[in-house]
C-alpha cells in the first residue's frame, strides 16, 4: 500500500465490524512491517484505536475533518498478533 | 433437572437430524452415562425439541422418522410439536406417538384466549433456567416478513412472553429488518409491523420493557437508514416506532447478558459449572454466555453466511466466546480457493476467515462428516479451521470453553 493520499481507501461507510474485518484482510496481505492506511470517521477510530494498540499493532491517528481521520497501523517486530 | 432444549422451526434434513442424533449419543453414552444406567423416561426430560413450522415434516418424513426413533429411545427426550402447524400441515405424527405415547407431545397449553399455544410452552422452557425467573426473553430475527413464516412466529413468541409478563427484546439481523418497516400491508396474512406495535403497546402496558432493535449496517444496505447523525444515531422515517436501528454492538451488548435468546432455529444448551468460584471474582466476560454460530447455508448465494462470521466477530470483539462451526453446506465456504474479482466492495469469505481466526475469544472449526458427505476436503491454507467429528461437536456443544461461568450456551444456526 502506498502512501499516496488519493489511493489511501476511504473506510467510513463500513461499521466497526466490517471495518475491523477489512483491516485485518489487508494487514495480513500487508505482510510484517508494511503499513496499512485509511481513512475513517470519529467512532471508528475509537473501535480500531484500543484493540489494534493491545494486540501487537502500532497505530498513528491523524485528524483530518471534524469526523474524518487518517489511521495508519504496521505489526510491531517480532509479534504475531 | 435443568433441561436443555432446541426450537426447530425449518426444514430437518436427514443430516441435520443425523448429527443431531450423534452429538445426543455422545452426550449420554461419553458424557452422562449415569442417564443410561438409570433409565427413567421421567417427566422431567434432559433434551427436549420444541418443533415449529417446516420442522414438523421430519416427523413423517420416512427418511427422518428412524432417526427421531433413535432419538427417542435415548433417556428422557421428548418432542414438543405444535399442534396448529402439524394440523395446517397435514401431518400425523400418530405412529410415533404410540410407539413413545410420553414422549411426542402434540397439545399444547392453552393460552389466556383459550386456544392452545405452542408459544407458552416455549416460553416455559425459556423462562424455567433461572432463580428468579428471567425477566426477559429475546428472539433473534434473520428473515423477512411474509415470504418466510419466522417472522410470524416471532410475533408469536414475544406476544407469549409478555402475557406471561416477561419482558421481552427483537434482534432484527439481516434480511429480518424488514419485520420493522412502516405501512406493512398484507391481505393474506396477519401484519407482523402491527402486530410488533401491539406488543410494544402490551409490554408497556404491563410495565414491561420491550426493546426492538435493528442492526445498522442492515438497516442501511436496504434503505431504513434515512438520517444518520455520524456517531451512533439513526431516524428512519421508514420504520415502525418502536423499531431502533443502532450499530450491531448494541444487538451484541444485549446478547452479553444472561437471558434466553432464541431464534428461527436454535439451541439453548444448560451448562454445567464447574468448580463453584466465589461470584466475586468472575469477571464480567466470564458470565457472558458462550454462542456457537452453526454456518449451515453455502457462502455466496445469500448474505447468510457472511451475516454469520461478521455476527460471530461482532460477539467475540465484545468478549463473547464464541465458536463458528461450519456445517452441512456451510462447509462450501471452505471448498477450493475462493478468488475475488479485485476492486469489488464484497468479502472474499476464506479471506474473512484467514484474516480474523486467531482473534480473541473467536475460534473456527468445520464439520467433517460434512465435507466427506459433500466429496471434498478442507482448502489446506485455512489451517486456522479445525476439523472436527462427532466427539468434538459434542464438546464444543456441551462443554463450556475454558473461563465461562454462565450457566447456558446460545446456539443459533445460521
Amino acid at each position: 500500500m502506498t502512501s499516496e493520499p488519493e489511493e489511501i481507501p476511504d473506510f467510513s461507510n463500513l461499521t466497526c465490524t466490517n471495518l475491523m474485518i477489512r483491516l485485518k484482510i489487508l494487514l495480513k496481505k500487508a505482510g510484517p512491517g508494511a503499513p496499512v492506511d485509511c481513512i475513517v470517521r470519529r467512532d471508528q477510530r475509537d473501535t480500531i484505536n484500543v484493540p489494534f494498540s493491545h494486540t501487537g499493532y502500532d497505530v498513528k491517528i491523524r485528524k483530518l475533518d471534524t469526523n474524518r481521520y487518517r489511521v495508519s497501523l504496521k505489526k510491531k517486530p517480532g509479534l504475531d498478533p | 433437572m435443568t433441561s436443555h432444549f432446541y426450537l426447530l422451526g425449518g426444514s430437518i434434513t436427514p443430516e441435520r437430524l443425523s448429527w443431531i442424533e450423534e452429538s445426543l449419543k455422545f452426550f449420554f453414552v461419553k458424557l452422562n452415562p449415569e442417564n443410561l444406567l438409570h433409565h427413567t423416561k421421567s417427566k422431567d426430560s434432559i433434551f427436549t425439541f420444541l418443533l415449529t413450522g417446516d420442522a414438523l415434516y421430519s416427523l413423517q418424513n420416512p427418511q427422518t422418522v428412524p432417526v427421531w426413533e433413535i432419538i427417542l429411545s435415548m433417556p428422557s427426550v421428548k418432542i414438543i410439536c405444535d399442534s396448529k402447524e402439524l394440523e395446517l400441515r397435514g401431518i400425523s405424527v400418530g405412529p410415533l406417538k404410540m410407539k413413545n405415547p410420553e414422549q411426542v407431545i402434540d397439545r399444547n397449553s392453552l393460552a389466556l384466549n383459550g386456544q392452545p399455544s405452542f408459544w407458552k410452552d416455549v416460553l416455559k422452557f425459556a423462562r424455567q433456567h433461572e432463580q428468579p425467573v428471567p425477566s426477559t426473553v429475546g428472539y433473534l430475527q434473520l428473515e423477512s416478513p411474509y415470504m418466510h413464516q419466522s417472522a410470524h412466529a416471532a410475533l408469536q413468541y414475544l406476544d407469549a412472553g409478555v402475557e406471561a409478563h416477561a419482558s421481552v427484546d427483537i434482534y432484527a439481523y439481516l434480511d429480518g429488518v424488514h419485520v420493522g418497516h412502516l405501512g406493512q400491508n398484507p391481505s393474506e396474512c396477519e401484519n407482523i409491523g402491527t402486530g410488533l406495535e401491539a406488543v410494544s403497546e402490551k409490554a408497556q402496558k404491563k410495565g414491561l420493557s420491550c426493546q426492538m432493535i435493528a442492526c445498522g449496517r442492515c438497516a442501511a444496505a436496504r434503505g431504513y437508514s434515512t438520517w444518520d447523525d455520524g456517531q451512533g444515531v439513526v431516524i428512519s422515517t421508514c420504520s415502525i416506532k418502536p423499531f431502533r436501528i443502532r450499530n450491531l454492538k448494541e444487538i451484541i451488548d444485549q446478547f452479553e447478558r444472561n437471558h434466553v435468546i432464541l431464534a428461527k432455529d436454535s439451541a439453548y444448551i444448560h451448562l454445567k459449572k464447574e468448580g463453584q468460584s466465589s461470584s466475586t471474582t468472575k469477571s464480567e466476560d466470564e458470565r457472558k454466555p458462550p454462542i456457537t454460530i452453526l454456518v449451515t447455508r453455502r457462502p455466496y448465494g445469500t448474505e447468510v453466511a457472511f451475516g454469520a462470521i461478521s455476527f460471530a466477530v461482532a460477539c467475540a470483539y465484545e468478549g463473547i466466546q464464541t465458536r463458528v462451526i461450519f456445517i452441512e453446506d456451510g462447509v462450501y465456504a471452505l471448498m477450493g480457493d475462493h478468488k475475488l474479482e479485485k476492486g469489488t466492495h464484497f468479502f472474499n469469505l476464506q479471506e474473512v476467515v484467514d484474516a480474523v481466526a486467531g482473534s480473541k475469544n473467536l475460534q473456527f472449526f468445520v464439520f467433517q462428516p460434512s465435507l466427506t458427505l459433500r466429496g471434498f476436503s478442507k482448502n489446506r491454507k485455512l489451517n486456522a479451521v479445525l476439523d472436527i467429528g462427532i466427539p468434538e461437536l459434542g464438546q464444543l456443544l456441551f462443554y463450556p470453553p475454558s473461563g465461562v461461568s454462565a450457566n447456558h450456551q446460545r446456539v443459533i444456526f445460521f
